[in-house]
C-alpha cells in the first residue's frame, strides 16, 4: 500500500512537473507581453525581463497621441468589419450548412467536395485578382470590400457545423412537416435553437478573422490611412524608423485587442466547448 | 501633301498658343505617397507649394506608403499609384524596368548640379535621370560609447575587440544581413554588378573575398562579438554593448542611453589577411519619383523638384533629421554639427552604391551570415563562399 502510494505520487510529480513547465512555456509570452505593456523604458528589447518603471502611459498615449498613429479609429473601424463578418459569415455557413446536410439534390456529394477542396486552398491565393475585382466594382480602399472579403467565402467552412446538423434526428424535421413546415421554417425554428453550440462556435471563428488578418488589410487598403484595421495600424508601430519609441505602445495595443474577443469568448463560453466536441462526437 | 502638314502644325501651334494664353485656373488633382512619419512635414511642404503656385488649382492629397514598400504597392496596381511617391534607392532598376517611373524632363541639369554626385547616380538608370534624391541617410556607421573607447580605438576593428573584451562589453553588428556583411566583401574589393544578361555578378569567392570572409570568421568568433537585430542594439546599448554599427534611424535612441559617451564614427578597418582594409558599405538614398501613370506630369514633376529642393531638404533634416542629398544643404553647420549624419558622410566616402545588386543576392548573403554567427565550421570559408556566390549568380 505504501509503496503504492509513493509510486502514484511519483508519477504525479513528474506529470505535474512537465506540465508546470510547459504552462510557464505557454503562459511566458503573455505575460512578457503584458508586462511590456507597462513598461516605462522605451524600446524593442531590454537586457532584463522585468522592466524598471511601470506605467499606464502607454495605453492612455494610444488614445490621446492619435496624431501619428490613430489607434481608436483602427479599433472602430475593425469592430465594425468584424461585426458584421461575424454576422454575414454565421448565416451564410449555417444556410449552406443546413442545405448540404438535410437536402437531397443532384450534384451535393459534387458540391461537398469542390467546397472541401477550394476550402484548402489559402483566401490569400487569389488577393490580387480579388483587388482588381473590388476596385472595378468601386469597393477598393473601402471597409465594405474588406467585410465582403472575410465573409465571401464562409460557405466553404460548412464541414464542421454540417457534421453537427448531421446528428440531428431527422424525425424532427419530418415531424415539423407533417405539422406543415416547410424547409425556410425548420431551419429557424427547428434546427438553429437546436443547434446554439455550432452557432457560437461559427459567431466566435467569423468574429477573431478580421482581427488577425494582416495581407487583405494592406492589398486593399494600400495608402487608405484611416480605413486600416488594427493588425495593419500596429504594423506601422514597429517599422524601422518606430520600434524603437513605439514599441510598448504597440505591446499595449495588442493587448487592448483582446478585450472585444475575450469579452465574446466569455460570454459564450459554455456553449463553445460543446460547439466544437459535440459534431465530431456524436457524429 | 507637305504643304497641308505644315498648315496644320501651324494651326496647331497657333491654337497652343491661344490655349497657353488662357488664364483660367485649372484643377490639377496629385497625390503624394510617404511614410506616416513624414506626414505632417509632407503636408506643410504641399500646403507652401500651393501658395508659391498660384496658376492652377492644385488639389494634393497625401497616402501612407512608406518608402521601403513603394515598390511593391506601385508595381501592384500602378493605374492607382500616386502620382508622386518617395522611395528607397534600392527600388529603382525595377521601378524602371516594369516602366513606372517618369523620366525627369524639367530642369534636369539644375537638379543634377544641385545634389551630391552619388544620389545623382542612384538616380539615374540607362543615362536617364528618374528620380529627385530627397535624402542620403540610408546608410550605416558604427555609434560607440566614449567612456569605453578612445577615438584612436575605433580606427580598428581588432583593437575594439580586445578593448571591449577586456571592458567586459561587446562589438555588435548584425552579420547575418546581406546589407551589413556586404561591408567587409565591398572593403576587400569585391563588386557586385549586373552583367549584359542582366543577371548578377559577384566576385566574392575570390582570394581577397575569402580573405574577407575569415575575418567575418574572426569577428564573429571573437568573445566581444554580438549578433541580433536593431532592437538588441538599442536595447543594450551603454549597458552590455559598447559599440555596434546602425543607420541614422537609431541615432535619437542610441544618443539618449548613452548620454554624454555618445558618438559615432566611419566603420572600423579590419585585418585583410594581415593588411588593414576600410570597411565599405551600401549608400542608400531616399528619391522622389513621379509615376508613369500620371494625368499631370508637368505639375507632378514641379511637386516632386519642390518636394526635394534644398529648402525642403533642410527642412527634412530640422523636423526629421534626414541627412541631406542637397550639396548645399549637406554643407550647412547644422548638418555638420549632428554626430550620426557626419559619420555616415564619413563613411559615404568608403561607400559603394547599391543601385546594382538584385534581388538575388539578400539570402545567399544572409545564409553566409547565419552560418558564422552559428560558428558553423563545417565547410572551409572558400566552399561557402563558392556556393553563396553559385547562388547568388543564379
Amino acid at each position: 500500500m505504501k509503496t503504492k502510494r509513493r509510486k502514484f505520487s511519483f508519477s504525479n510529480l513528474a506529470i505535474y512537473i512537465i506540465l508546470s513547465a510547459m504552462s510557464v512555456v505557454w503562459i511566458m509570452p503573455i505575460l512578457w507581453l503584458i508586462m511590456t505593456s507597462f513598461r516605462g523604458e522605451p524600446g524593442a528589447w531590454t537586457p532584463y525581463i522585468f522592466p524598471k518603471e511601470y506605467t499606464v502611459a502607454n495605453y492612455t498615449r494610444l488614445f490621446t497621441e492619435t496624431g501619428l498613429f490613430n489607434y481608436p479609429r483602427w479599433f472602430i473601424n475593425t469592430l465594425i468589419v468584424a461585426v458584421f463578418t461575424c454576422v454575414i459569415s454565421t448565416i451564410l455557413v449555417l444556410m449552406t450548412s443546413y442545405t448540404l446536410s438535410r437536402l437531397r439534390f443532384r450534384g451535393r456529394k459534387g458540391i461537398m467536395n469542390i467546397g472541401l477542396i477550394l476550402g484548402m486552398f489559402p483566401g490569400f491565393m487569389s488577393m490580387i485578382a480579388i483587388y482588381f475585382i473590388l476596385k472595378a466594382m468601386g469597393l477598393s480602399q473601402s471597409l465594405t470590400a474588406l467585410v465582403l472579403v472575410y465573409s465571401g467565402a464562409a460557405g466553404l467552412g460548412y464541414f464542421i457545423a454540417k457534421g453537427f446538423f448531421d446528428t440531428i434526428p431527422r424525425v424532427l424535421d419530418e415531424a415539423a412537416i407533417v405539422d406543415g413546415a416547410n424547409q425556410n421554417t425548420i431551419f429557424w425554428r427547428i434546427i438553429l435553437p437546436l443547434s446554439k453550440p455550432i452557432v457560437v462556435y461559427t459567431v466566435l471563428m467569423s468574429f477573431i478573422a478580421p482581427w488577425v488578418d494582416f495581407i487583405f488589410v494592406s492589398v486593399i487598403m494600400k495608402d487608405n490611412y484611416n480605413n486600416y484595421t488594427i493588425a495593419l495600424g500596429l504594423y506601422q508601430m514597429i517599422t524601422r524608423e518606430n520600434i524603437y519609441r513605439y514599441f510598448t505602445q504597440f505591446c499595449a495595443g495588442a493587448v487592448l485587442i483582446a478585450i472585444p474577443i475575450t469579452i465574446l469568448f466569455i460570454y459564450m463560453q459554455k456553449y463553445y466547448v460543446e460547439g466544437v466536441t459535440g459534431g465530431a462526437v456524436k457524429g | 501633301m507637305r504643304k497641308i502638314l505644315a498648315i496644320i502644325l501651324t494651326l496647331a501651334m497657333f491654337g497652343a498658343v491661344l490655349a497657353g494664353c488662357k488664364k483660367e485656373p485649372e484643377t490639377i488633382t496629385l497625390k503624394v505617397w510617404g511614410s506616416q512619419e513624414d506626414q505632417a512635414m509632407l503636408q506643410e511642404m504641399i500646403d507652401a507649394f500651393k501658395t508659391a503656385h498660384t496658376d492652377a488649382n492644385y488639389v494634393i492629397t497625401l497616402g501612407v506608403v512608406s518608402e521601403a514598400d513603394a515598390k511593391t504597392k506601385v508595381l501592384e496596381d500602378p493605374a492607382a499609384a500616386a502620382d508622386v511617391f518617395q522611395f528607397a534607392n534600392d527600388q529603382i532598376v525595377d521601378l524602371v524596368n516594369a516602366g513606372a517611373l517618369y523620366e525627369v524632363t524639367r530642369n534636369k541639369a539644375d537638379i543634377i548640379a544641385a545634389n551630391m554626385e552619388g544620389s545623382i547616380e542612384a538616380s539615374t538608370v540607362n543615362d536617364k535621370l528618374y528620380a529627385y534624391p530627397s535624402t542620403a541617410d540610408n546608410g550605416y556607421f558604427m555609434y560607440y560609447d566614449k567612456s569605453v573607447f578612445s577615438a584612436e580605438d575605433v580606427k580598428s576593428l581588432d583593437t575594439m575587440l580586445t578593448v571591449a573584451d577586456a571592458a567586459g562589453k561587446k562589438v555588435f553588428m548584425d552579420v547575418s544581413n546581406g546589407w551589413y556583411i556586404a561591408s567587409f566583401f565591398l572593403g576587400a574589393g569585391g563588386k557586385l554588378t549586373v552583367g549584359e544578361d542582366g543577371k548578377q555578378v559577384c566576385d566574392f569567392n575570390n582570394a581577397n573575398g575569402v580573405k574577407a570572409g575569415e575575418a567575418i570568421k574572426a569577428f564573429t568568433a571573437h568573445n566581444a562579438f554580438l549578433a541580433g537585430d536593431d532592437a538588441v542594439l538599442t536595447g543594450g546599448i551603454g549597458t552590455t554593448i559598447a559599440a555596434g554599427v546602425s543607420g541614422t534611424w537609431n541615432a535619437e535612441a542610441i544618443s539618449e542611453k548613452l548620454g554624454e559617451n555618445y558618438a559615432a564614427t566611419k566603420l572600423p578597418e579590419f585585418n585583410m589577411g594581415g593588411t588593414q582594409a576600410q570597411m565599405s558599405s551600401f549608400a542608400g538614398f531616399k528619391l522622389v519619383g513621379v509615376s508613369s501613370q500620371t494625368q499631370a506630369p508637368v505639375a507632378a514633376m514641379e511637386l516632386a523638384e519642390w518636394l526635394t529642393n534644398e529648402e525642403n531638404q533642410i527642412k527634412r533634416f530640422e523636423t526629421r533629421q534626414m541627412g541631406p542629398a542637397n550639396i548645399n544643404a549637406a554643407n550647412s553647420e547644422e548638418v555638420k554639427a549632428n554626430v550620426a549624419l557626419a559619420a555616415l558622410a564619413e563613411q559615404n566616402q568608403h561607400a559603394v552604391s547599391q543601385k546594382e545588386v538584385l534581388g538575388g543576392y539578400w539570402v545567399p548573403a544572409e545564409a553566409f551570415g547565419t552560418a558564422m554567427e552559428a560558428k558553423d565550421y563545417s565547410k572551409t570559408i572558400q566552399e561557402m563562399l563558392d556556393e553563396m556566390v553559385a547562388q547568388i549568380q543564379g
